[in-house]
């Protein structure tokens, strides 16, 4: 979205006026063209910022933004003053720490393999099959999952039962399986998702280039690592950035339906903690200030690791 | 065809039970009860046609309904102000509404944009959720003036303790519809079973205990239903008195406290489950029993004993009838604890309430709370229940109906929005006239009167909520679901990750997070009086 008029400006800080403008008389058609795009983000995505105010306010509807009484900072000392905020903080660290580590490869090297299928038919079943899971709802994939993962009906414990001799294990009553319940299953759902990206990246590669690797002498191993992955990582890393950008956003519904009692001291986080107070109980100064705290650290964190991936590989969002 | 009919029937049970799992704390809508709990009990007094509006000219008026449903009746309707039985009872009272049926949660936005109808219909009492804080914020308009003046038979008919549910700073908001009597869960048993195993119903807890492993040696997969976080799944903890819900608090030493305080109590409640758990007599993965699990199970014959809506019965008879032939089904009293009690929470005295936008001129609100009266007249009865004479139903010469009762979806979805939706002001514990039509029916009305009559758990519950309550979402309570922090400790507890003689721990750790607050506030307030209500018979 940066403006193409900045190099001009910067080179002839006094010219006139006339030749200031001349870009845009120029290009007339193509800057009246971005006008509905700039009035979109605008107006809805920088208007609704404002709302943000609420943050700072005891916010009532009957009252609305205008009328609602200013509170300064009580929102978020509240927030810091909760008992089990720093639980839920550092669980909403890790499991976004877990997913970074964990699941965000997995699209890269499962875009590798399919890349590497030779047999044409093969190669769009086995994309549309691992597409198939990211078109399920939560509720479904969750529904699927509790079931699968039941110490009475549930497949996995009847493998453990009948094959390991193994007593059946609780998976979803322990504390400590949620975390990787908790990715493995969004590992399941979107990383055949993940793909697409990758994979139309790695079509817009050169093939003269592997040629040239095979004419050097390089196996199909050696033409992933030298050709294929240095030229998918722009893209790798504008991905990675954005990923980092919704580090806390984990998500509430993919949470939400694995949740209980059982597993809720390392599962519970802030997007769930959100639904509870906000949703059911209607505060939404609160909720908001929740939400603005995340998003400044998100915004934080985009902002650091840019600056890091500029530095290491060159490639950044700005 | 029939097999067919069914078929269908078993979907839109189903489909019904999931809307009504998704609703977290609407009374109303748990299994099948909103559509056929409805109508008074008794046959109140009232002349018929003249409580309707007076004026010449149809009463014309905007209303919203809420509703838990994506896909029920009203949402396939196109235009709802020209929906069959709307139009009848246009024509019926002189009236022209312009109804709207709208998610319950949905109601904030419809408030925070200012678009309110000119009757809000909400779930509940004046501080339920949906009405975000409606009607202390003066949205409504106060009704005692005009219902003192002209609606005699809801002055006389609605119990004192559902108008005080729907008084805020001395003025009554919301016309209810009421449940005349508390108690409306029971423990439902599979009487087959007991024949099998020989046993008599079991009386007290040790009874239970015996009946339910009788019924695990004969291979019953859950001798007793459970389910997460004890909704609907609590028969253990209303014989020991501890239900951890919103309107079960009790005086203690001069103190108002929840009930779960009660350690002593709560330890054996809590032992007796876990030696439950243990013996597997209820399953191990209750934790995440979901509603739509624990129905699959009671409705495909799996489970012994369980606890319901005695509304339900019909449901379960007709399912059961299918999935498990010789199957037979009964509401016995539930089993008593050490000190005699047993049974389940009594309900609020409110399920639905009217309420009317201060913005609509005296007149028309005049006309409004007459045609609220109406509700309570035989012709009002009959009309939500059976319809129309002559198309849904007819008359005998000696005043027999003849209705046919809804066989598919489409009809049973017809009925609930006739009989249930559209029926204000009126007692919802059962419908009489439609249950008398069949013997399951009677069966319900029977153990109404001499099994739910006389048990239950009576407790002080607070209109509006307790502010505190607000402040600490982990410790609060929803009308049958414990507070969060209380929750968690009774599962770790029954799954033996936690000591069950922690419990007086649980409650310190309950005070000192914000519980003293609540406890003093609900002493406070009971102490003044101000908004309690006794939930009792």
């Amino acid at each position: 979205m940066a403006s193409s008029t900045a190099p001009a400006q910067a080179f002839r800080p006094h010219a006139d006026k006339p030749r200031k403008l001349a870009p845009i008389r120029k290009h007339g058609v193509l800057y009246l063209l971005s006008i509905p795009g700039i009035v979109y983000f605008l107006i809805f995505k920088y208007v609704p910022l404002f709302g943000s105010v609420i943050a700072f306010q005891n916010y009532s509807i009957f009252s609305g933004i205008w009328h609602s009484p200013w509170v300064g900072l009580d929102q978020f000392r509240r927030m810091f003053d909760y008992e089990d905020f720093t639980r839920i903080l550092s669980n909403t660290i890790l499991i976004g720490l877990y997913d970074l580590v964990f699941a965000f490869p997995v699209p890269i090297v499962l875009a590798l393999l399919i890349n590497e299928l030779r047999l044409l038919p093969y190669k769009r079943i086995v994309q549309t099959a691992v597409y198939l899971p990211h078109f399920l709802s939560w509720v479904i994939v969750g529904g699927i999952i509790i079931n699968f993962l039941s110490p009475t009906t549930g497949v996995v414990n009847h493998v453990l039962e009948q094959v390991f001799g193994i007593d059946a294990v609780y998976f979803l009553g322990d504390n400590s399986y949620i975390r990787t319940i908790l990715i493995g299953s969004g590992i399941w759902k979107d990383s055949g998702w993940g793909t697409i990206i990758y994979l139309a990246a790695i079509v817009g590669i050169n093939p003269d280039l592997y040629e040239a690797a095979q004419m050097d002498g390089a196996g199909r191993l050696r033409q992933v690592w030298s050709v294929t992955l240095p030229a998918i990582l722009p893209t790798i890393a504008i991905l990675f950035l954005l990923h980092i950008g919704r580090f806390l956003d984990f998500g509430f519904e993919r949470v939400f339906i694995f949740l209980n009692p059982l597993n809720s001291d390392n599962g519970d986080i802030i997007d769930t903690f959100v639904y509870r107070t906000g949703l059911i109980d209607q505060q939404y100064s609160y909720t908001t200030a929740i939400g603005l705290f995340k998003s400044v650290v998100g915004l934080l964190l985009v902002v650091i690791s840019n600056a890091l991936t500029r530095k290491t590989t060159g490639e950044s969002l700005y | 065809m029939k097999k067919r009919m069914s078929a269908i029937l078993a979907v839109s049970v189903m489909a019904s039970a999931v809307a009504a799992g998704c609703s977290s704390n609407d009374n109303n809508a748990e299994g099948k009860e909103s559509q056929a709990a409805n109508s008074p009990s008794g046959s109140p007094s009232g002349s018929a046609a003249s409580a309707t509006p007076s004026a010449d000219k149809p009463l014309k008026f905007s209303i919203s309904y809420p509703t838990t449903l994506n896909d029920g009746y009203a949402q396939r309707q196109s235009d709802l102000s020209k929906e069959k039985w709307v139009q009848a009872l246009n024509k019926l009272t002189n009236t022209e509404q312009i109804p709207t049926s709208i998610q319950v949660d949905n109601m904030p936005v419809m408030f925070a944009g200012n678009d309110i109808p000119d009757v809000v219909v909400a779930n509940n009492g004046i501080s339920d959720k949906s009405l975000a804080g409606a009607v202390q914020a003066g949205v409504f308009m106060p009704l005692e003036d005009l219902l003192k003046q002209y609606a005699p038979d809801l002055m006389k008919n609605v119990p004192q303790s559902a108008w005080d549910l729907e008084t805020y700073k001395g003025h009554i908001y919301g016309v209810p519809d009421y449940l005349s009597n508390p108690n409306r869960r029971a423990t439902f048993i599979r009487t087959d079973l007991l024949e099998k195993a020989g046993l008599p119903a079991p009386k007290t807890v040790d009874d239970f205990l015996n009946v339910l492993r009788a019924f695990k040696k004969l291979g019953v997969e859950n001798p007793y239903q459970m389910r997460a976080d004890f909704k609907y799944a609590d028969v253990i903890l209303g014989a020991y008195d501890v239900l951890p819900y919103k309107d079960q608090f009790e005086v203690v030493d001069g103190q108002v406290v929840p009930k779960f305080f009660d350690a002593d109590n709560m330890e054996k409640a809590l032992t007796t489950m876990k030696t439950m758990f243990d013996e597997g007599l209820i399953a191990k993965d209750f934790a995440t029993v979901d509603v739509n699990k624990y129905f699959q199970n009671i409705r495909g014959g799996s489970a012994g004993v369980w606890s319901q809506n005695a509304i339900s019965m019909p449901d379960f008879v007709t399912n059961l009838d299918k999935s498990t032939p010789g199957s037979k089904v009964d509401i016995i009293p539930s089993p008593v604890g050490p000190e005699g009690k047993g049974g389940y929470f009594f309900y609020a005295p409110v399920t639905r309430a009217a309420y009317i936008n201060k913005k609509v001129d005296p007149d028309k609100a005049i006309d409004i709370i007459k045609y609220l009266n109406w509700m309570q007249s035989d012709e009002a009865n009959y009309f939500f229940t059976f319809g129309t004479e002559g198309d849904t139903y007819t008359k005998d010469a000696d005043g027999k109906v003849n209705y046919k009762i809804p066989e598919t979806k489409e009809e049973i979805d017809e009925e609930g929005w006739r009989g249930g939706t559209l029926f204000l002001a009126h007692d919802g514990t059962m419908n009489r006239l439609r249950l008398d039509l069949d013997d399951t029916g009677k069966y319900v009305e029977n153990s109404f009167d001499t099994v739910l009559a006389n048990e239950g758990l009576p407790g002080i519950g607070f209109y509006p909520d307790l502010s505190a309550f607000s402040k600490y979402p982990d410790l609060t309570p929803q009308t049958d679901v414990g507070p969060k922090l209380i929750v968690d400790h009774m599962v770790k507890m029954v799954y033996g990750k936690e000591p069950i003689s922690n419990w007086p721990k649980v409650i310190e750790e309950y005070k000192s997070k914000g519980g003293d607050e609540i406890v003093k506030e609900a002493t406070e307030r009971y102490n003044n009086k101000d908004g309690v209500v006794d939930i009792e018979r």
